[in-house]
């Protein structure tokens, strides 16, 4: 590990406006080494995701800075934020959002008709990415013909096709059975420890909080980290 | 994105071919109303620009004198001048399809008149020798199956005789095909029948030079200026509009019908695709996740549209083709001027323009604004 990938500083993110004024998160901050596993834990609307969001930058924190691969995003503009995004953030979701009109090999392809890759190299990405997760075999195959494992495995390759600097996952396991959040979960740990893709990742489920380097628990906007509870590199797997 | 677009195009296959098919009646609609138009404005042929029609001036129903004959053929830059009276009578039946126009007429200064007429020298020679010969467009004369020789039978409906003519001569008329559904007999026939009463429906002029037509038409006015028939001269297209021009203000009529169809076709399009962006919130939100800008995703959604847009069009296009030729063909025999009735490529043009620009706008006005909207609160709805 070498130096946060991830960096951010008096996170505040406010909903609404003065009369009805939410404060989501307050005042955060949040290092994420290179090569990292951090699981953001926490109650429903925690802001959990919100943080998420505002790695991802796709959402705008009402105060503070979010410093990813050296670059704060709050000062990139729109149009900016969109190669950005390609280039450094791979987002796995809860509910796999692959587009249902293309096979699982077009869903992986599709983030890298953005860049300028010959349709060879493309192919080779793609077909390399299905392997990692295992899914070569499922390429011609549409969303609805695949399982719920399936489907988030193909969200992961997805995500990772394009090697992005930093994978956030919003639960991605919060709607599988527990064969294939498990089969989820060794992925994911494969991606942190063979591929070194620094990852956060947001859950509820305390099996997946077991594969994280750092716990980082989030409650009413305010964060707070206990050590205790960390795997630090061991422990992973364990729970297949 | 190719992809994309095309696999977003077929996700709602129902919803896409009934906005593919409204738009289609829409450009169909406006194709068929430009056709109209510009049948009712016909663009002037060099030959018809030649010629100027004299009639009565106060209406086409009183006829004018046949003394204004040889006083006609004396103005400046005048070459011919044929009297041509119409006879509409019945052929057969009173049914629509037996319908076609008769003209009774001299048969010299016809051929004079109407230079882009094509006849045999044998058929032409027959035709002028024999009083109770006609002579018919090839286009009716196949259509009724009648040969050189076949003697037809027109019941008079406006003047009180009967006309039992004998065919002598099939014409062409290269320049305007429609002009070949149409029977020529002698006047002087006619003129016997009715016991001489020396009258013309109307007489058609040729000139010399383009440049002559305002002096001929005030030469041939100022001449019977101060007779009991006075007269009304005009070109053979201000003619053939005062037709129209009965029918009221059709230029309106057909702008204000075109306008209705696009502005109801746009709203329609629009809709339908406002509701296909609407449903894609989320979808659209994980793409500028993925890393797809706010072009790129203007740029997906317009280009189905577009792409709708382009079909419907095309096929719009198409239909009113193949009907406005297979109408004009159907409708030339009993009016002619429809026998001229087609889908000009700048109509073509305009029709699928104008499905395109539907297109574009419907897509472009909904995508710009989802383009526009929080991706973090489309995420939300996914969750």
């Amino acid at each position: 590990m070498s130096g946060p990938v991830v960096r951010i500083e008096h996170l505040s993110k406010v909903y609404g406006s003065d009369r009805l004024r939410v404060e989501v998160l307050s005042e955060v901050d949040l290092e994420v080494e290179e090569g990292g596993f951090v699981v953001l834990m926490g109650p429903s609307g925690s802001g959990k995701t919100t943080l998420l969001n505002l790695i991802a930058a796709v959402d705008r924190p009402t105060q503070g800075r979010v410093i990813v691969a050296g670059q704060d995003t709050t000062e990139l503009s729109e149009s900016e934020l969109a190669p950005w995004r390609h280039r450094h953030i791979g987002y796995i979701f809860q509910l796999y959002n692959l587009i249902p009109v293309l096979t699982a090999y077009e869903n992986v392809e599709l983030p890298l008709t953005l860049s300028r890759l010959s349709s060879a190299d493309r192919r080779a990405k793609v077909e390399t990415a299905l392997e990692v997760v295992g899914l070569t075999d499922r390429g011609h195959h549409y969303p609805r013909e695949l399982s719920g494992g399936q489907e988030q495995r193909t969200a992961i390759a997805r995500a990772i096709v394009t090697d992005p600097t930093v994978l956030l996952a919003d639960e991605p396991t919060g709607d599988l059975d527990a064969e294939s959040a498990a089969a989820v979960l060794r992925l994911m740990d494969r991606l942190n420890d063979e591929f070194g893709k620094t990852i956060v990742m947001v859950t509820h489920d305390p099996r997946a909080a077991k594969h994280a380097h750092r716990l980082v628990h989030l409650d009413k906007g305010k964060l707070w980290s206990d050590p205790e509870e960390a795997r630090v590199g061991s422990g992973a797997g364990d729970d297949g | 994105m190719r992809k994309l677009v095309w696999r977003n195009l077929l996700r709602n296959k129902r919803r896409t071919l009934f906005t593919v098919v409204s738009l289609a009646v829409g450009v169909f609609l406006l194709c068929v109303l430009g056709a109209l138009l510009q049948t009712f404005n016909p663009t002037e042929t060099e030959t018809s620009e030649k010629r100027i029609i004299v009639r009565h001036a106060v209406s086409l129903q009183f006829e004018l004198p046949e003394a204004y004959w040889r006083r006609l053929e004396t103005i400046d830059h005048v070459d011919a001048v044929s009297p041509i009276t119409w006879f509409g009578g019945i052929y057969k039946d009173p049914r629509p399809e037996n319908f076609f126009s008769q003209f009774a007429t001299d048969p010299v200064t016809l051929l004079e008149v109407f230079q882009g007429a094509e006849i045999d020298e044998a058929a032409s020679t027959a035709w002028l020798a024999e009083r109770r010969s006609f002579i018919a467009g090839r286009r009716l004369a196949e259509k009724h199956g009648w040969q050189i020789g076949d003697e037809i039978f027109l019941q008079g409906e406006i003047y009180p005789v009967d006309m039992n003519l004998v065919l002598r001569g099939v014409f062409t008329y290269p320049a305007d095909e429609a002009q070949e559904n149409q029977v020529f007999f002698h006047r002087a026939y006619m003129e016997e029948a009715l016991d001489n009463p020396g009258m013309v429906g109307t007489y058609w002029l040729r000139i010399d030079e383009l440049e002559n037509v305002s002096a001929v038409i005030s030469a041939a006015e100022a001449m019977f200026e101060n007779s009991d028939a006075r007269v009304k001269a005009e070109t053979e297209q201000a003619f053939a509009a005062s037709f129209t021009e009965m029918l009221g203000n059709i230029e309106f009529l057909f702008g204000a019908i075109g306008l209705a169809v696009i502005v109801s076709v746009f709203f329609i399009t629009a809709n339908t695709m406002a509701m296909a962006v609407r449903e894609r919130y989320s979808e659209i939100s994980v793409l500028k996740t993925l890393g797809f800008g706010r072009r790129r995703v203007l740029g997906v959604v317009t280009a189905e549209s577009t792409g709708i847009g382009l079909v419907g069009g095309a096929i719009g296009v198409l239909v009113a083709g193949v009907l406005i030729r297979t109408a004009a063909e159907g409708l030339s025999t009993m009016f002619p001027l429809f026998g001229a009735m087609t889908l000009r490529p700048s109509v073509a043009l305009a029709g699928l323009s104008a499905a395109l620009g539907l297109g574009f706008l419907s897509g472009f006005l909904p995508g710009y604004a989802m383009a526009r909207r929080s991706v973090a609160e489309g995420l939300r709805k996914i969750a």
